[in-house]
C-alpha cells in the first residue's frame, strides 16, 4: 500500500527568480456567503489555501537556524467546523535550546449580524503557550469572533535550531485543502532526500538555484530553491483495524543525507547506505558502546544460567530475569538515555535501555543477539528504500537458537519468550548487528495467536447443564488472558469475578495451569454448572452450541474499505463441544455444517458434526491466516465474518422420543 | 553553645529513630488483605493556616504495595499551580521486610500539564514520580509540603478514595490561629472530632480513622459520597488572590461570588444591546424572547475551556465573549445573562456539579468546592427555565441528563439560592420505535424503522447528527446490531420544542438477515434495540442499589412472513414487573403477519440491596428474551 515516489532535486543552473508565493485573493462577500465546498459537500471546513516555506539560514545569534514560515486561509462551514479555529503549534525544547515561535497573526473575516463583512484579529494577548513536559510545549490560541460561514486566515514563523530535521509537509488532513504548496531553500552545504508518501499526485513541482542565497562568516553557497504543491486535496478519512494514518496520508518528507561544514569544508555523511548507518550505530555511545557491554553482565547473569546447559533454557532464563528485574518507564526509543549500567542498577529505564542491557546479558551467556530497530505501529511504516533513522522509534532483539528465531522485547513482564508487543508488529524491521552488515527482517511473520475451546455437558433431568470446559491459549491470547488474570490479586478473585460476571452459569471449580509459565500455553478448566432449562416439561428444546463465546455483530460493516485491515497476526481460533443428552432426548435439528474458505488460503470457517449414541459431537474452526489483509480481500474477510454469525445464530433443536 | 548545639543534634536524631515505625508486611492484619492491592499504614494530613493568604499543607503517606495491580497507587503525583506551590518533596523505599532499600527526592520527579485537549490554557501541572520497584510487596513512606495563596477552600480530606486499597490508619489534622474560624463536615466518619489546642496556640481539629476494608466496586452502587468518610472544611473569613469575604451558608456565599466574581463582568457594549432589542422586537412573551437570543447566542460562540489567574473561578468579561465569540461555561453563561439584562430579562448564575451521575451539594454544608460547571435559570413566574449555554443544539430549556435532577446554587444579588434542576422521568426518557420488514426466503428483510428519542434519550443520534452524510451511514451500520444492512434512505429531524423530539427514519434491507437451516428460517424478532450485556452478580453486596437514570423503551416490529411457511417456534410471551423496573415481550401471529413487541422500562431510585440479585435476573431474561429466536417452517 505504502507509495514513496523519489523526486530527485535537480541541480541546475536556472535563472533566480522571486521567491514569494503570489498574493492571495482578498477575501470576499460571495466567499464568505458560500454554505458548503462543492468538490466535498460534507466537508465542515476547508483549506482554500495553505502555504509554507523552509529555509535553512543564519539568525541573529549567528547560528544556523531553520526557518519555517507558515500561513493558512481556512473557510469553516458549518459548527464542527469551528475547531478547525483552534490552533496548536507543538514546540520541541532540547536541553540547550529550543524551537521559537514569532510573528503570529490571525484575522477572521465574518458576516456580522446585519449582513455586514466585519473582520477581527488575533489579540496577542489571547496566545498562550503551556509546557505539556520536558521536551515539549504547545502553543495555542483561538481565533476571535468565529461563526459558521467565517474564513479564518493565520501565520507564524517557527525558527529551529535543529537545523537536520528538515521540515516534513503534509500536503493531506482531515479536512479537504483546494491548494496547499510548500517551499524550500535548502544551501548546497546540505543536501536532503525528499521522499512523497501517500497516494495522491503532486501537482506542480518546479526547482531553481539560487546564486549565493547563503553566506555564513565568509563562507558562500548557492542554494536549490523548490516548490511542491497540490490541488483538490480530499480529506483524509480513517477507518478501524488500520496502522498509522501517517501510512497513507499525502506528505513530503525530507531526510538528510550530507552536510559540509561551511567553515572547515568538511564533509559529514549522514545518510547514505545502510553500512554507514551500522558503522555509525556500532561505535554511538547511545547504542553500539551499550550493545556491547557484555562484561558489565557477566556477574549478575552468573547465577541466573548456573547449573543450565541447554543455550534455549539459559536464554529464557536470562530473558525471564531481566522482565521481571526492570519496571519499564514508558519511554521509547532507539538510543539508551542513561547507559545500561545506571539502568540496571536503578531497576528502571527505557524501551533502549531494557533491551540493550537484555543483549549485553545475551553475549555475556555466550547467545547470540542483534538489535533490530523497528517503527511501532501508531508510529507508521518505515522507509525501506534508504536509511531514514528517525522512522524508528522503538529497538527490540534477536537471537537465533537451534535455527530458530526469537525476537524479545524484556520491558513488559507478562510477555512470553519470542513475543513482541503487539504494537511492535508493524511491516518491518532493521537488524542491527555488531559484526555483520544490517539486514530487514519481517516483524509479522513470526507471531501468531491461537484459542481452542472444549466443552463436554451432560443435559440433567432438572435441566441444568453440567459438565467441564477448557480453554488454551497461545501467543497473544494467552497473554491477553493472563493481564485479565493478574489485574486481580489472586487467581480466586479472578474466578469470583467471572462468575458474577456469568448470571447463568456456576462455577463449582477452576484450575489455572502455567499461569506463570509464560512459554507454555494458558490453561483455564472450569466444572461448570448452567440453568439451561427451567424444567424438562418440553417436548422440543432450542439449543445453542455457542453457549460461551459467540459474535453477533459483524466487526465488518462497511461496504468496502481505501486502507488495509491489519491485525498484526494471524490467529486460529477452534470449538470442540461434546454433549450427553437425557435417554428420552433425539436430535431433531442439528446445527449448520459449513466449510467456507477465503481466496489463496487468506482464511477459512467450518464446522463438523457427529451424532453419537445419546449425544453428539459438534467442533468448528476459525482461522484467519494472514495478519494484513488488503481493501481487495477485505469483501471476503467481510463474508468470512457474515457465514461465522450465521452459523452462530441458527439454533439446533431436541426432541423427546 | 557548641554542647547545646550538639545535645539538639541528639536529641533530634533520638527523636527520628523512636518515630521510626516498622513496615514490616507481616505485620498487616488478615481483615485488612481481601481485595487489597495496597494498603495505607499510616498517612497523616496536615493543614495549617498561617494567616489568610498561607494555608501549608503537610502530608506524610506511608503505604504498602502488595503486587503489581497497585503500582497506579504507588504512582506520585501532586498537582500544582501559580498559587499552589510545591515546597519539598521526599521519600523512602522499604521491602517487605521493612528494611529500608532506597530514597527518592524531589529531582526524581517530573511535571506534566493537566489541561486537556479542548483547553486554550490552563496552570495546573502535575508533579510526579513512579517508583522503579519490581520485588512485591514493598512499601514507600514519603512526604510533601505544599504552601497555597488562598484561604477560600481547602482540599477535603478522605480516608479511603481509592477501590481495592485497605487503611491501617489515616489522620487529618486542621490547625489554625484561634481567630480563624472553620466550620466543618463529617460525613460517613466512623468517629467524631477532637478539638484540642498545640503548643503554639492553635485551634487544631483532628479526625482519625483505623482499619478500613478495601472497597469492591459494584455495579449499581450509589455516588461515592454517599459511602466513604470524608471530612469538608470551610472557612468563614477568607482571602482569596486578592479578594477577602466571608460566609457560613448557601445564601452568603452566592451573595460573595455574584457581588465579588460576577457583578463587574456582565457589561456589553450598546451597540450588542441594541442588537438584542432589534432581535426581539415584536416578542411579547419574555420566555420566547429568551429563546430567541439564547439561540443568537449559540450560533455566535462555540466553547473552549481558558482557566487563567482567578478563572477557576471568575468569568471572562461578557465585552470579551462578545469579541472573541468563544468562552468556557462561565463566560458564555455570565454572556447569556449579559444578552438578556439588554431586553430586562432577569436571570441567575448557577453553579452546579455535571455529570451523567447526580450529584448535589450538600444542603446544609457551603463550601466553594462542590462544583464544577455554571448553567444559567430563569426564574419566571411559575416556571423556571434552566439554560445549558455551552452547547451549539441542545434545545432551550433542556438539560439532558448532564445536569438534570438535582440541586444548584444560584448566585444572585440578594443571595445564594439551592434551586433544583428538572427531573426527567423514566417514563419521559422514551425510545420509541416502530418497524415493519417484508422477511424473504433467503432471510433478507426490506422494510423501514421509525425511532422516535425523547426525554434523556433525546441526544442519543446527536454524534451521529453533526457528522458528514457518507459517515452517518457508516455510523448507523455501527449503531445496529444488523449485519449486511444496506440503508436505502435515512433521514433525521429534531424538534427542538420544550419538550424535544428526535426521530430517525431508515429504509433498509439486509440480506442474511434470517440464517437458513434446511427448509428453516430462523432470525432475531428483536432487530435493532437488545441489551448488550447483563450486570455481573455480586455476591454479599455491601451497598444499596441505584440506578442514575429511568428509561423506556418501545419496540413494535412487523415482520411479513413468506409465503408457504409457518411460525414453528417462537419466543413465549413473557411480563415482568418489579419495583425498578418493567418488561414485556410478545409475539403473536396474524395471518402472514409476525407482530413482536418489546416493552422495557427501567425506574431510577434507591432500592434495597437485596434487590441487586433481582435486577440481575431481571436483565438476564430481557437478554434471554432478546437473544431468542423465531423459527419458520416451510410446509405445513
Amino acid at each position: 500500500m505504502k507509495k514513496i515516489l523519489l523526486i530527485i532535486i535537480s541541480v541546475l543552473g536556472v535563472q533566480h527568480f522571486t521567491m514569494a508565493q503570489a498574493a492571495w485573493p482578498t477575501v470576499n462577500t460571495d466567499d464568505l456567503k458560500a454554505k458548503r465546498y462543492d468538490k466535498d459537500t460534507s466537508a465542515h471546513a476547508v483549506y482554500l489555501n495553505e502555504f509554507g516555506v523552509s529555509r535553512i539560514e543564519m539568525g541573529s545569534d549567528d547560528r544556523i537556524h531553520l526557518n519555517y514560515d507558515y500561513r493558512a486561509r481556512i473557510k469553516i462551514y458549518d459548527p464542527k467546523g469551528l475547531s478547525n479555529g483552534t490552533i496548536e503549534i507543538p514546540i520541541h525544547n532540547g536541553d540547550d535550546n529550543s524551537e521559537e515561535v514569532t510573528d503570529i497573526t490571525g484575522i477572521t473575516y465574518y458576516t456580522d449580524d446585519n449582513g455586514l463583512m466585519q473582520s477581527a484579529t488575533l489579540d496577542p494577548k489571547k496566545i498562550f503557550t503551556v509546557r505539556d513536559y520536558k521536551y515539549q510545549s504547545t502553543m495555542k490560541f483561538a481565533l476571535p469572533a468565529l461563526r459558521p460561514g467565517c474564513i479564518i486566515e493565520f501565520s507564524y514563523r517557527l525558527s529551529s535550531p535543529y537545523w537536520d530535521n528538515f521540515r516534513k509537509w503534509n500536503f493531506q488532513d482531515d479536512i479537504p485543502k483546494v491548494r496547499s504548496e510548500y517551499q524550500v531553500h535548502i544551501p548546497g552545504f546540505w543536501n536532503f532526500n525528499a521522499s512523497l508518501r501517500g497516494s495522491l499526485k503532486l501537482s506542480h513541482t518546479e526547482s531553481e538555484i539560487e546564486r549565493e542565497c547563503f553566506s555564513s562568516r565568509g563562507s558562500k553557497c548557492d542554494c536549490s530553491f523548490i516548490k511542491y504543491s497540490m490541488n483538490d486535496i480530499p480529506a483524509f478519512i480513517t477507518e478501524d483495524y488500520m496502522t498509522a494514518p501517517k501510512n497513507f496520508l499525502s506528505a513530503i518528507y525530507f531526510e538528510l543525507v550530507e552536510f559540509t561544514n561551511p567553515y572547515t569544508g568538511a564533509r559529514t555523511k549522514v545518510t547514505k547506505e545502510w553500512s554507514d548507518v551500522d558503522r555509525q550505530l556500532r561505535i554511538n555511545e547511545d547504542f553500539g558502546s551499550q550493545l556491547k557491554r557484555k562484561e558489565l553482565m557477566k556477574d549478575r547473569i552468573g547465577a541466573v544460567i548456573a547449573g543450565k546447559t541447554d543455550t534455549l533454557e539459559k536464554a529464557q532464563a536470562i530473558y525471564a530475569y531481566l522482565q521481571k528485574w526492570f519496571k519499564w518507564n514508558d519511554y521509547i526509543g532507539i538510543y539508551s538515555s542513561d547507559g545500561i549500567k545506571k539502568a540496571y542498577e536503578n531497576h528502571t529505564g527505557s524501551v533502549p535501555d531494557i533491551n540493550l542491557t537484555l543483549a549485553a546479558a545475551l553475549g555475556a551467556a555466550g547467545i547470540n543477539a542483534d538489535a533490530v530497530l523497528l517503527s511501532t505501529r501508531e508510529h507508521g511504516n518505515v522507509n525501506t528504500l534508504y536509511p531514514v533513522l528517525s522512522d524508528f522509534n522503538y529497538v527490540v532483539i534477536k537471537t537465533v537458537i537451534g535455527n530458530k528465531t526469537y525476537l524479545l522485547d524484556a520491558t513488559d513482564p507478562l510477555l512470553a519468550f519470542g513475543l513482541l508487543p503487539r504494537n511492535c508488529l508493524n511491516d518491518k524491521g532493521r537488524v542491527i548487528s555488531l559484526t555483520k552488515p544490517s539486514y530487514w527482517i519481517d516483524l509479522n511473520a513470526m507471531q501468531k495467536t491461537s484459542e481452542s475451546r472444549s466443552l463436554d455437558l451432560t443435559l440433567l433431568d432438572n435441566g441444568k447443564l453440567k459438565g467441564t470446559i477448557t480453554n488454551y491459549y497461545s501467543g497473544y491470547k494467552a497473554y491477553e488472558e493472563r493481564r485479565a488474570i493478574k489485574k486481580f490479586n489472586s487467581i480466586d478473585e479472578f474466578v469470583e469475578n467471572l462468575d458474577e460476571k456469568l448470571p447463568k452459569i456456576k462455577i463449582i471449580n477452576s484450575k489455572i495451569g502455567n499461569l506463570d509459565s509464560l512459554n507454555l500455553p494458558l490453561a483455564e478448566t472450569y466444572e461448570i454448572e448452567i440453568d439451561a432449562y427451567d424444567n424438562m416439561n418440553h417436548n422440543r428444546l432450542a439449543f445453542n452450541p455457542f453457549l460461551w463465546d459467540k459474535i453477533t455483530n459483524n466487526p465488518f460493516k462497511l461496504a468496502e474499505r481505501d486502507y488495509p485491515v491489519d491485525w498484526g497476526v494471524p490467529s486460529d481460533t477452534r470449538l470442540i463441544l461434546t454433549m450427553h443428552l437425557p435417554a428420552g432426548y433425539t436430535i431433531e435439528t442439528p446445527p449448520q455444517v459449513v466449510a467456507f474458505k477465503m481466496p489463496n488460503n487468506g482464511g477459512m470457517f467450518a464446522t463438523s458434526f457427529e451424532p453419537m449414541e445419546n449425544g453428539f459431537t459438534f467442533s468448528n474452526i476459525t482461522r484467519l491466516s494472514k495478519a494484513v489483509y488488503s481493501s481487495e480481500e477485505y469483501p471476503y474477510l467481510k463474508e468470512l465474518f457474515n457465514k461465522i454469525i450465521l452459523t452462530e445464530k441458527s439454533d439446533m433443536m431436541f426432541k423427546k422420543k | 553553645m557548641k554542647l547545646f548545639l550538639t545535645l539538639l543534634l541528639f536529641l533530634v536524631l533520638y527523636k527520628g529513630a523512636g518515630a521510626q515505625e516498622n513496615y514490616d508486611v507481616s505485620l498487616i492484619s488478615k481483615d485488612l488483605l481481601p481485595y487489597a492491592s495496597a494498603v495505607v499504614r499510616n498517612k497523616q494530613v496536615n493543614v495549617e493556616v498561617k494567616s489568610l493568604d498561607n494555608t501549608y499543607y503537610h502530608i506524610k503517606t506511608a503505604i504498602t504495595i502488595l503486587n503489581k495491580n497497585a503500582d497506579d497507587v504507588a504512582h506520585i503525583g501532586i498537582w500544582f499551580d501559580k498559587n499552589r506551590v510545591i515546597k519539598s518533596i521526599k521519600g523512602l523505599v522499604y521491602n517487605q521486610f521493612g528494611k529500608q532499600v532506597s530514597k527518592f527526592s524531589e529531582s526524581d520527579f517530573e511535571d506534566q500539564n493537566l489541561g486537556t485537549q479542548s483547553s486554550l490554557f490552563d496552570d495546573a501541572k502535575i508533579r510526579h514520580f513512579n517508583p522503579a520497584i519490581t520485588d512485591y510487596p514493598y512499601t514507600i513512606v514519603y512526604e510533601y509540603e505544599i504552601k497555597s495563596k488562598q484561604t477560600l477552600f481547602f482540599d477535603d480530606w478522605e480516608a479511603n478514595d481509592d477501590a481495592g486499597v485497605a487503611v491501617e490508619k489515616s489522620s487529618y489534622t486542621f490547625s489554625c490561629k484561634p481567630d480563624f474560624k472553620i466550620r466543618y463536615k463529617e460525613i460517613n466518619m466512623p468517629g467524631k472530632v477532637v478539638i484540642a489546642t498545640n503548643k503554639q496556640g492553635e485551634d487544631t481539629y483532628t479526625w482519625e480513622v483505623n482499619n478500613l476494608k478495601a472497597i469492591k466496586e459494584e455495579p449499581y452502587s450509589p455516588s461515592a459520597d454517599k459511602y466513604l468518610s470524608k471530612v469538608k472544611v470551610s472557612p468563614v473569613k477568607f482571602q482569596y488572590l486578592g479578594t477577602s469575604g466571608s460566609f457560613s451558608n448557601w445564601n452568603e456565599m452566592g451573595k460573595w461570588i455574584n457581588d465579588n466574581l460576577l457583578a463587574s463582568r456582565r457589561t456589553i457594549s450598546p451597540v450588542t444591546v441594541a442588537h438584542m432589542k432589534q432581535l426581539t422586537e415584536g416578542i411579547t412573551d419574555p420566555k420566547l424572547k429568551a429563546k430567541k437570543i439564547y439561540e443568537y447566542m449559540q450560533s455566535k460562540t462555540h466553547y473552549i475551556s481558558v482557566q487563567v489567574g482567578i478563572g477557576g473561578f471568575q468569568p471572562f468579561l461578557a465585552d470579551d465573549v462578545d469579541q472573541q465569540n468563544y468562552g468556557d461555561c462561565k463566560a458564555l453563561v455570565n454572556y447569556t445573562q449579559a444578552l438578556l439584562k439588554a431586553v430586562d430579562i432577569d436571570s441567575y448564575y448557577c453553579i452546579v456539579k455535571a455529570g451523567r451521575l447526580k450529584k448535589s451539594p450538600l444542603v446544609d454544608f457551603a463550601s466553594m468546592n462542590q462544583f464544577d460547571h455554571v448553567i444559567l435559570c430563569l426564574p419566571f413566574k411559575n416556571d423556571t427555565t434552566f439554560l445549558e449555554c455551552t452547547s451549539q443544539k441542545i434545545p432551550f430549556g433542556f438539560l439532558s441528563d448532564f445536569t438534570d435532577d438535582r440541586y444548584v446554587l444560584a448566585c444572585t444579588p440578594t443571595g445564594g439560592k439551592l434551586l433544583h434542576t428538572p427531573k426527567y422521568t423514566a417514563q419521559y426518557n422514551l425510545q420509541q420505535c416502530r418497524a415493519s420488514f417484508v422477511l424473504d426466503t433467503t432471510g433478507k428483510i426490506t422494510g423501514q424503522m421509525n425511532t422516535e428519542f425523547k426525554g434523556t434519550q433525546y441526544d442519543n443520534r446527536d454524534y451521529i447528527i453533526e457528522e458528514a452524510p457518507a459517515e452517518q451511514v457508516k455510523s448507523l451500520q455501527k449503531e445496529y446490531p444488523i449485519n449486511n444492512m444496506y440503508i436505502e434512505k435515512f433521514a433525521f429531524q429534531q424538534d427542538k420544542g420544550l419538550q424535544p423530539v428526535t426521530t430517525e427514519t431508515i429504509k433498509l434491507e439486509a440480506p442474511d438477515y434470517g440464517s437458513i437451516n434446511g427448509n428453516k428460517i430462523i432470525f432475531l424478532p428483536n432487530t435493532g434495540n437488545r441489551i448488550e450485556r447483563i450486570p455481573r452478580e455480586v455476591r454479599n453486596r455491601h451497598f444499596e442499589m441505584y440506578i442514575n437514570t429511568g428509561y423506556t423503551d418501545d419496540d413494535e416490529i412487523t415482520f411479513t412472513l413468506p409465503a408457504g411457511y409457518h411460525v414453528d417456534m417462537r419466543p413465549e410471551a413473557t411480563t415482568i414487573n418489579k419495583p425498578f423496573g418493567k418488561f414485556s415481550v410478545s409475539a403473536t401471529v396474524m395471518g402472514n403477519q409476525l407482530k413482536y413487541k418489546r416493552k422495557l422500562q427501567v425506574i431510577d431510585g434507591y432500592y434495597n440491596k437485596e434487590l441487586y440479585a433481582e435486577l440481575v435476573a431481571f436483565y438476564q431474561s430481557v437478554w434471554e428474551s432478546d437473544s431468542s429466536n423465531i423459527t419458520l417452517i416451510k410446509g405445513n
